[in-house]
């Protein structure tokens, strides 16, 4: 059964005909399931599902491709996108700086997911002149963490 | 933001799927906000004041704030 509704699948569709310009790489990091239980190690819960709901979205647009790397086997890779966990994800389009996601995109996270998509492909967002003016003139590394949860 | 300039990272965390993380950082209510380490607030802000925050953090006055914010 897919994750997001026949609904949603044409909402989202008809978003992404319409504001996506460019093209954009959605790169996912997971865990695959390993036969060997080790100690103190928690299974990845929701890798599975966040491959699953990133291959809808994926399926979506032409524009959008996806890119699944097991974590264990592409360390450099995590490495240089400041990846440690799974399951996480990255977009490679227009944007200027990096966006990086933490966990299952359900909920609140998933609208983000989408309107992120959007300002990826595109490398503009609607913030305001100033907010942008302020942006474009940083000269030092800002990161921003933004906590949510599923509801 | 991170759109924006190339010194922004963005990082959207799922609190509940890593708890390590939501102790690090104490989140207790949900959208938590950390800039740089040092500036949080909770809550969704208007685009001015969020930026405000940024700003703090960036002339790394946010330290006090984080501090005054856990009392």
């Amino acid at each position: 059964m897919a994750l997001i509704s026949d609904r949603d699948r044409e909402t989202i569709s008809t978003r992404f005909t319409e504001s996506l310009t460019g093209d954009v790489q959605i790169i996912m990091f997971t865990e695959h399931e390993s036969p060997i239980i080790i100690p103190g190690k928690e299974p990845c819960e929701t890798c599975a599902q966040t491959q699953e709901l990133l291959e809808e979205v994926a399926s979506l647009s032409d524009k959008l491709t996806l890119t699944v790397h097991d974590i264990a086997a592409a360390k450099d890779e995590a490495k240089a996108l400041g990846i440690d966990r799974v399951p996480s994800f990255v977009f490679k389009g227009a944007s200027r700086g990096q966006v990086r996601f933490f966990g299952i995109p359900s909920g609140y996270e998933f609208s983000a997911l989408i309107a992120d998509l959007v300002d990826v492909s595109n490398g503009t967002t609607d913030l305001s002149e100033e907010t942008r003016k302020y942006l474009s003139e940083l000269t030092e590394d800002v990161n921003i963490k933004v906590f949510t949860t599923p509801t | 933001m991170a759109v924006e300039s190339q010194y922004v990272t963005a990082d959207v965390i799922e609190a509940m799927e890593f708890p390590d993380l939501s102790r690090r950082y104490a989140v207790r209510g949900v959208p938590k906000i950390v800039i740089n380490e040092t500036t949080e607030f909770v809550g969704a802000l208007p685009e001015t004041q969020y930026l405000d925050h940024v700003r703090k953090a960036v002339e790394g006055n946010g330290k006090q704030e984080t501090e005054s914010n856990k009392e």
